[in-house]
C-alpha cells in the first residue's frame, strides 16, 4: 500500500477552481425561471431532463474530492430542507470566486476565512429585519379567499411563471366547502372541465409541446428519459434555447419590483392565500396542490379535534404523492386517503369491494414465504430430510400459502398493505378469494392507515390476531377514467380511505413521462416551504430582497473600516493574539467586498434569469443603481421597505397595479435560506484552507501508469 | 499440491536515516503534519481516489488512522504517536512535529548517537521537573471553582481544529455544551474512588450546530413505527429492566460446523421462538417493565411483550451496552435459558424525544453519572471532525481533572520552555557536563537542537507568513507581520502573546525567535495579574503535552540509535 500526498495550491488554488466550474452547471436553476437541461449520455444515447440542481449533480461525474464534498453539501441541504440547494450551488461558485480573487490580492488564508465567516454571521444578523411574522393564518381559512386570488395573481406575475399563462386558466369561483373531507370529493384544481374526456388527447398533445418549448427532436430525447436510469454522467453542457426565456416573460420585473401592499413597518402575513402566492415562486400549479393538500389537512385535523383545540400543524410527511405520468396536467389533484396504481386485473375484485367497509392488515416488511425480519440470520447448514416415504402433497410455499388464506379468513381480512413485496402467486390466490393485496406502500402510509383504522404493523402474517385488524376501510376506482386514456397508464389507480384518515394523496400527471420526476421535485419544494414557513412562524421578504439586504450592509461595512480602521472588527478573528488581528483592518475591505461581489452576481444572476434583461451586464447596472441609492439612504433596510411601499403605490407597476389593485409580495423562508448560504459558504472556505490532498490505498503501479505529477510519496 | 519456493534472503539496510529516500519521505511526512498545526492550519482531504468518502481533516488522529506508510523508520513514528493520542486524545501532531524536528536537528550535527541520546534524556528529564515544579512559569493550577479555565481549555481545543467549521458564537454554545456533559458525568455522593460516568456521542448530521443540546441519561435512537407504537404507559416508582446482549431475533446463529439434519415437518425457527416465548412469558411474571436488547428482537416475542405492556427496545448496539448496564444495574444476559431475577436492574423513568428527523427513546437512570451529547453539524466531514474532538475536549478534562494543572498555550509554552533550558544549560552546566560525560561544545549543540526544535515547533503554527518574536522576560510567544518596517515601534504592533495571558502595553523587549539571544530566565507570567483577561486564554492539556514531549523525545532518540534495517522479505 501507498500513500500520495498532493499539494493542491501551490499558486492558483484548484480546490477552488474546481468548485466555480462545477457551480457555473447550476446557474440557469437560479431564480423561479428555470430553464431545463438534458443530460446526454454519450456511449448508450440515454438523456435525462432536469431541471433541479439535485437532479443535477446526481447526473454530473463528481468523483473528485472536491466535487463529492460539494455533492454531499447539496445532499445534506435537500435531505434537510429540500429546498435551497439552487441558491447553496450559485453560492459556492461566486464566493470560490471571491476567494480565490482575495487570495491573488494576497490576503492571507486566515483572513479570508475569518472575515468571510464573520460578514456573512453580519449579514445573518441584519437580515432580520426583513421577517414578516406569520400568524393565524388558517383563523381566515373558511370565509372569504379562495383559488382564484392565486391564480389571478400568478397570471399577472409574468416573470415568475414557469408555464406559459395560457395553461392556468382563471377559475371564477371554487367553493371551498368542496375540500371538505367527503368521500371522493375530487379537486380539479387547475380549473379545467373534467366533463368530456375525449377532449383530453389531443390536448395533452398540444400540451407538451407548448409546454416544454423545446424542439421535436428534443421532445422526442425527452421521453427517452422515461426508460433511462441514471447512469448519464454529464460531459459537456449546453445551454439550449437560451434566449427563448425573455418570449415566456410579459412583464420585465425586477426584483423590488414585485412587491406591495403595507407600510414599511407593519409587515405581517396572517394570510394563507398570500403567504401560499409568496412562497410559490412563480410555480402556481403546484403551490396550488400544496394549498389544497394543506386546506384538507386542516379540515380533517378540525373535524378529529372538534373545536381546534390544538394549534393545526401543517405535516408533510402525511402527504403521499402518486406520479401518473401520461395523463393530462388536468388530471393532478389533492385527494383525502390513499392513491395508488393496481394491475387492471384486479377490476373485478374492487368492483365487488367497493361501497362496504372492509378490514385491514398492515404488513411490515415483504409478504413472502422467505421473508424474515430484519437482523435474522439464516442458517446455511440445515437440512431436511425426509423419514417416510410419504411425499408432501404441497410445496412449501403453497403451504404457507395455506395458512396465509386460513388466517386472512379467521379474521374476516380483505385488504393487505405491505410495505415491501408481495409474492405474485399469493396476490393470485388472494384475488380469487376477494382479497386485495397492495405491495410496496410507503411507511408513512401504514403509519397513517395504523393511526385512522386501529390495525396495528405486523412483521408476519402469522402474528395477526384480532387486536392487529384494522376496520373500516372504502376501496374505489380513483376516477372513472375514460379507458382511451386509462390505455396510457400501466394498471389503474384506486383509492383506499378510512374515516378521519390522516392522509392527502396529490396526484401528478403529465403528459410528458419526462417531465414527471421534476414535477414531484417541484411539488415537494413547495410544500416544504409553506411547512417551514408555517413552522417558523416567520418568513423573508422575498424577490432578492434579503439578498440585496446583505449586498448593501457588506458594501457599507467594507466603506466603514476603510474609514475608521480596525475598531469596527476587533473580535472578528478567532485567534486574537495572532498578527493577523492587527492587519485585519489592511484586508477586510478587501474580503467584504469580494464577499459582496457573490452576492451582486447572484443578484443580477437572478434577475437576469427572471426578468428580461438581455445580459447580466444590464441586470448589474440595475444592481448597482438600487445599491447606490440604499447605501446613500443610510438604512439599506429601510430603504428596502419603503421600496415596497411606493410599489404599493404604483409608482414603478402602474402596468399592473391598475388590472388588480394588489400586487402579491414574494416570500422566503428563514432558516433554509440562511443555512444554504452557511453552508456554501462553509464549503467554500473548507476548500479554501485545504493545502494537500492525500490519496490513500494506492497501488505502486496505478500511481506510475497516471504519470503523477506533484505527488509525493510516502 | 504443496509447492515448495525457496525463501528470499532477508535485507539488510545499515544506517538507514542516511538514506536520501528516508530522509524524503521523512520530510513529506514533517510537511504534512506542521501543515496541519494549529488553529490556522491547513487541511488535508484523505480519500482513497476510487470515489470513497472523503475526509477533511487536520486532526492527527484522523490523519495517522488513513496515513499507510511503509518505511520501518516511519512506521516506529507513526505507532508512537497513535499510542500516543489513544492514550491522550490531545498533541498528537505536537508530538509528531517535535519528534520531526528532533531527528532533522540532531542529524545536522553529526554527533555520536550515545552522546545525543544522552544529552537528550538528560534534557527532557530538565524539561520535565521544570514543568511539574513550583516555579514552573507556563503552568497555570486549575480552580475547579470556577468555569473560567475549563472553558478556556475546551475552547482552545476547538478553535484548534478549522475543519469544524464553527463561527465564534458555536465555539462558545459547544464548548459550553462539552463541559456540562463532563460535569454531568461526575457523580454526586463522592466517597474515596470518583468514578467518572459516560458522555455518549449522538450524531444528527444536517442540523445546526446551535441545536446541539446535552441531555442526562440515554438516548436511544428508534425507527418512527416504533416510537409511534410507544404507549405511554406511566408507572409511579422505578421500572424494572432486562437488558440482553444475546440476539432475541430468533435465528440459529451458532449451529457450528457441519450439517445439521432435520427430520421433515420439524420446524427449527418455531422451536426457537417457542423458546423466546417462554423468555417473554418469564419476563412478563418477573413484572419486568423495559426489555432492551442491544440485537434484534423477534417481531413475535415484541408483540406479546407489548400486549403484557412490557416496552421493548432492540438494535440499542454494542456501544450503548455498557453504559445501559451501568446506569441500570443490570447485567446483561447473554442467553436465552431462565433468566436469574439478579440481573435485572432499574430505571426511573423514560420519555421520548424528537431531533431532527430522528425519533429517540431516553432512559432517565435514578444516578445519573451518564449523559448524551447530541451533535449536530452541517455537513458530514465537519461532523465527523467534530465528533472526533468533542470526544479529544471530554477525554482532556478528565485528564485535568486528575492532574488538575493547564499549560499555557499558542506557542507560549514552547517557548517559554526553550528559554529556560537554553538558560539552564548556559549558566549550570557543570551538573550536567559531570554526570553524562560529555564536553562543553557537545552540550551547546544538543541544546541548540533541542531548543530550536521546540522553537520551531512553536513556529509552525504560524502559516501564513508572519514572523515569531519572543519577549525577553517571560520567553512568551508573539507573532508579528512579516517584514515589519523597524524595530522601535513593536510594542504598537503587537497586541497579545499568543495564550494571551501578557500584553504589550507592558515594558516588554522582543527578539526574533530564531535569532541568537543572551539566555536569560524566563519568569512567570501569574494569570492574576493579568486576571481582567483570563477569560480569553489558549490552554493546552497539561497531562497530555507532557506525554507528548516524552514520547517525542524517546521516539526520536530510537529513530536516531537505528543503526540496520532488517526486513524479511518473504
Amino acid at each position: 500500500m501507498v500513500m500520495a500526498c498532493r499539494v493542491i495550491n501551490k499558486r492558483r488554488h484548484m480546490g477552488l477552481q474546481q468548485l466555480s466550474s462545477f457551480a457555473e452547471t447550476g446557474r440557469t436553476f437560479l431564480g423561479p425561471v428555470k430553464s431545463s437541461k438534458f443530460i446526454i449520455d454519450e456511449e448508450c444515447h440515454e438523456s435525462v431532463l432536469i431541471s433541479s440542481t439535485v437532479r443535477l449533480l446526481e447526473s454530473l461525474d463528481l468523483t473528485s474530492a472536491v466535487g463529492q464534498l460539494l455533492s454531499e453539501a447539496v445532499r445534506a441541504q435537500n435531505n434537510t430542507y429540500r429546498t435551497g440547494t439552487s441558491t447553496l450551488l450559485f453560492l459556492v461558485g461566486a464566493w470560490s470566486s471571491a476567494a480565490e480573487e482575495c487570495l491573488h490580492m494576497g490576503v492571507p488564508v486566515s483572513l479570508i476565512v475569518s472575515v468571510m465567516s464573520e460578514g456573512l454571521n453580519s449579514c445573518i444578523e441584519e437580515v432580520v429585519s426583513l421577517e414578516v411574522p406569520v400568524h393565524h393564518v388558517f383563523d381566515h381559512i373558511d370565509n372569504t379567499k379562495t383559488f382564484s386570488g392565486l391564480e389571478t395573481f400568478s397570471v399577472s406575475l409574468g416573470p415568475f411563471l414557469q408555464i406559459p399563462s395560457d395553461t392556468g386558466l382563471m377559475q371564477k369561483e371554487h367553493d371551498l366547502k368542496d375540500v371538505a373531507p367527503q368521500p371522493l370529493t375530487i379537486h380539479n384544481l387547475s380549473g379545467r372541465p373534467v366533463k368530456s374526456p375525449q377532449l383530453f388527447r389531443p390536448q395533452a398533445k398540444v400540451e407538451a409541446d407548448t409546454n416544454t418549448s423545446q424542439t421535436p427532436q428534443t421532445l422526442k430525447n425527452s421521453l427517452l428519459a422515461d426508460t433511462c436510469c441514471r447512469k448519464s454522467v454529464l460531459i459537456h453542457s449546453r445551454h439550449l434555447n437560451r434566449t427563448d426565456n425573455s418570449q415566456q416573460i410579459s412583464k420585465p420585473d425586477g426584483f423590488l419590483e414585485q412587491h406591495g401592499a403595507a407600510t414599511p413597518q407593519a409587515y405581517r402575513c396572517n394570510d394563507l392565500v398570500e403567504l401560499e402566492v409568496g412562497l410559490s415562486h412563480g410555480d402556481d400549479s403546484s403551490m396550488k396542490l400544496v394549498e389544497a393538500a394543506a386546506q384538507l389537512q386542516y379540515q380533517n385535523a378540525r373535524m378529529q379535534q372538534g373545536s381546534c383545540a390544538m394549534p393545526f400543524m401543517f405535516d408533510i410527511s402525511r402527504i403521499f404523492t402518486c406520479c401518473l405520468p401520461g395523463l393530462p396536467e388536468s388530471f393532478s389533484c389533492v385527494c383525502p386517503g390513499y392513491i395508488t396504481v393496481v394491475s387492471t386485473s384486479s377490476t373485478t375484485l374492487i368492483k365487488e369491494l367497493q361501497n362496504q367497509p372492509i378490514r385491514v392488515v398492515l404488513i411490515e416488511g415483504d409478504l413472502t414465504e422467505n421473508y424474515r425480519h430484519l437482523g435474522f440470520n439464516k442458517s446455511a447448514n440445515i437440512k431436511t430430510v425426509l423419514e417416510s416415504m410419504k411425499l408432501p402433497q404441497d410445496s412449501s410455499e403453497e403451504l404457507w400459502i395455506n395458512r396465509v388464506l386460513e388466517i386472512l379468513i379467521k379474521f374476516n381480512v380483505n385488504l393487505i398493505l405491505a410495505q415491501g413485496n408481495v409474492s405474485e402467486h399469493l396476490i393470485e390466490k388472494c384475488t380469487h378469494s376477494k382479497r386485495l393485496v397492495i405491495g410496496s406502500v410507503n411507511g408513512n402510509v401504514m403509519q397513517a392507515f395504523a393511526e385512522a383504522s386501529g390495525a396495528v404493523q405486523v412483521a408476519y402474517i402469522t402474528q395477526v390476531d384480532e387486536n392487529c385488524v384494522g376496520n373500516g376501510v372504502c376501496v374505489t376506482f380513483w376516477r372513472s377514467i375514460p379507458l382511451d386514456v386509462v390505455d396510457t397508464v400501466d394498471g389503474m389507480a384506486i383509492m383506499l380511505k378510512t374515516e378521519g384518515i390522516n392522509l392527502v394523496t396529490v396526484v401528478l400527471t403529465s403528459p410528458v413521462t419526462a417531465h414527471m420526476q421534476s414535477k414531484e421535485d417541484r411539488f415537494w419544494t413547495c410544500a416544504s416551504r409553506l411547512c417551514y414557513a408555517l413552522k417558523e412562524q416567520k418568513v423573508f421578504l422575498g424577490g432578492g430582497a434579503v439578498e440585496f439586504l446583505c449586498l448593501s450592509h457588506l458594501q457599507i461595512l467594507a466603506e466603514q473600516s476603510l474609514s475608521k480602521g480596525n475598531q469596527a472588527c476587533s473580535g472578528w478573528l478567532h485567534n486574537t493574539s495572532s498578527w493577523l488581528a492587527s492587519s485585519l483592518a489592511l484586508y477586510r475591505p478587501t474580503v467584504l467586498q469580494c464577499l459582496a461581489n457573490g452576492w451582486h452576481k447572484y443578484l443580477s444572476t437572478l434577475i437576469y434569469n427572471t426578468a428580461n434583461y438581455s445580459s447580466e451586464f444590464e441586470a448589474s447596472t440595475f444592481i448597482q443603481h438600487h445599491l447606490q441609492n440604499a447605501i446613500d439612504s443610510g438604512s439599506p433596510s429601510s430603504y428596502i421597505l419603503s421600496e415596497y411601499s411606493k410599489l404599493n403605490s404604483g409608482i414603478f407597476n402602474s402596468g399592473i397595479s391598475n388590472k388588480l389593485g394588489q400586487i402579491p409580495r414574494v416570500y422566503d423562508i428563514v432558516t433554509p435560506k440562511i443555512e444554504a448560504w452557511r453552508r456554501a459558504l462553509d464549503l467554500v472556505l473548507l476548500v479554501l484552507q485545504t493545502d494537500s490532498e492525500i490519496i490513500t490505498g494506492l497501488g505502486h503501479t496505478e500511481i506510475n501508469s497516471q504519470v503523477p505529477e506533484g505527488f509525493l510519496f510516502l | 499440491m504443496s509447492r515448495l519456493e525457496a525463501k528470499k534472503p532477508s535485507l539488510c539496510k545499515r544506517e538507514p536515516l542516511t538514506s536520501e529516500r528516508v530522509r524524503a519521505t521523512l520530510s513529506v511526512l514533517k510537511g504534512i503534519v506542521t501543515s496541519c498545526y494549529g488553529p490556522s492550519g491547513r487541511l488535508k482531504q484523505l480519500h482513497n481516489g476510487l470515489g470513497g468518502c472523503v475526509c477533511t481533516t487536520s486532526q492527527s488522529s484522523a490523519l495517522l488512522a488513513n496515513l499507510s506508510v511503509t518505511h520501518p523508520i516511519l512506521k516506529i513514528l507513526t505507532t508512537a504517536m497513535q499510542n500516543h493520542v489513544s492514550c491522550f486524545s490531545d498533541c498528537g501532531l505536537f508530538t509528531a512535529i517535535l519528534c520531526c524536528n528532533l531527528i532533522e536537528n540532531v542529524q545536522r550535527i553529526g554527533l555520536t548517537p550515545t552522546t545525543v541520546m544522552k544529552l537528550n534524556k538528560h534534557l527532557l528529564r530538565l524539561c520535565i521537573s521544570y514543568l511539574k515544579s513550583e516555579v514552573c512559569g507556563c503552568r497555570i493550577p486549575v480552580d475547579f471553582s470556577s468555569t473560567q479555565i475549563l472553558l478556556c481549555l475546551v475552547r482552545s481545543i476547538l478553535t484548534s481544529k478549522p475543519a469544524c467549521m464553527l463561527t465564534r458564537k458555536e465555539i462558545d454554545h459547544v464548548s459550553a455544551l462539552i463541559l456540562r456533559a463532563f460535569l454531568l458525568t461526575i457523580p454526586e455522593n463522592t466517597e474515596d474512588h470518583i468514578i467518572l460516568g459516560k458522555s455518549i456521542i449522538v450524531p444528527l448530521k444536517g442540523q445546526r450546530v446551535i441545536d446541539s443540546t446535552v441531555l442526562p441519561g440515554i438516548l436511544i435512537e428508534m425507527s418512527e413505527v416504533q416510537f409511534m407504537k410507544l404507549l405511554p404507559v406511566k408507572k409511579s416508582g422505578s421500572l424494572k429492566v432486562a437488558l440482553f446482549c444475546a440476539s432475541l431475533s430468533g435465528d440459529l446463529s451458532d449451529t457450528g460446523e457441519g450439517t445439521v439434519v432435520v427430520s421433515y415437518g420439524v420446524s427449527l425457527e418455531n422451536a426457537v421462538l417457542d423458546q423466546l416465548l417462554n423468555l417473554g412469558r418469564q419476563l412478563v411474571s418477573d413484572h419486568v417493565d423495559l426489555v432492551m436488547c442491544q440485537k434484534v428482537i423477534h417481531p413475535s416475542l415484541k408483540q406479546f411483550l407489548s400486549m403484557h405492556h412490557v416496552i421493548a427496545i432492540d438494535r440499542v448496539g454494542v456501544a450503548l451496552m455498557e453504559p445501559l448496564s451501568k446506569v441500570t444495574g443490570t447485567r446483561p444476559i447473554g442467553s436465552l435459558g431462565s433468566v436469574s431475577p439478579s440481573t435485572y436492574g432499574s430505571v426511573k423513568d423514560w420519555c421520548t424525544a424528537k431531533f431532527g428527523f430522528k425519533h429517540f427513546f431516553h432512559l432517565i437512570p435514578n444516578e445519573a453519572t451518564v449523559c448524551s451529547l447530541l451533535l449536530c453539524n452541517r455537513s458530514d466531514t465537519a461532523w465527523d471532525e467534530l465528533k472526533v474532538t468533542c470526544q479529544t475536549a471530554l477525554h482532556v478534562l478528565q485528564l485535568t481533572l486528575k492532574e488538575p494543572s493547564v499549560l499555557l498555550g499558542g506557542g507560549c509554552t514552547e517557548t517559554h520552555l526553550a528559554a529556560y533550558i537554553r538558560h539552564k544549560t548556559c549558566n549550570e552546566p557543570e551538573s550536567i557536563l559531570k554526570d553524562e560525560g560529555c564536553t562543553q561544545t557537545e552540550l551547546q549543540l544538543i541544546t541548540e537542537a533541542f531548543c530550536s526544535a521546540l522553537e520551531s515547533l512553536a513556529g509552525s503554527l504560524e502559516h501564513d507568513g508572519g514572523e515569531i518574536l519572543t519577549d525577553l522576560k517571560y520567553g512568551h510567544f508573539w507573532s508579528i507581520q512579516a517584514d515589519s518596517p523597524s524595530i522601535v515601534n513593536w510594542s504598537n504592533l503587537l497586541s497579545r502573546c499568543g495564550c494571551g495571558l501578557c500584553n504589550s502595553q507592558e515594558e516588554l523587549s522582543w527578539s526574533f525567535l530564531r535569532s541568537t539571544c543572551h539566555p536569560f530566565a524566563p519568569q512567570t507570567c501569574l494569570p492574576h495579574e493579568a486576571a481582567g483577561s483570563a477569560n480569553n486564554l489558549t490552554l493546552d492539556c497539561f497531562t497530555a503535552k507532557l506525554n507528548g514531549l516524552q514520547v517525542a523525545v524517546e521516539t526520536a532518540n530510537l529513530i536516531l540509535d537505528l543503526s540496520y534495517v532488517i526486513e524479511d522479505k518473504n
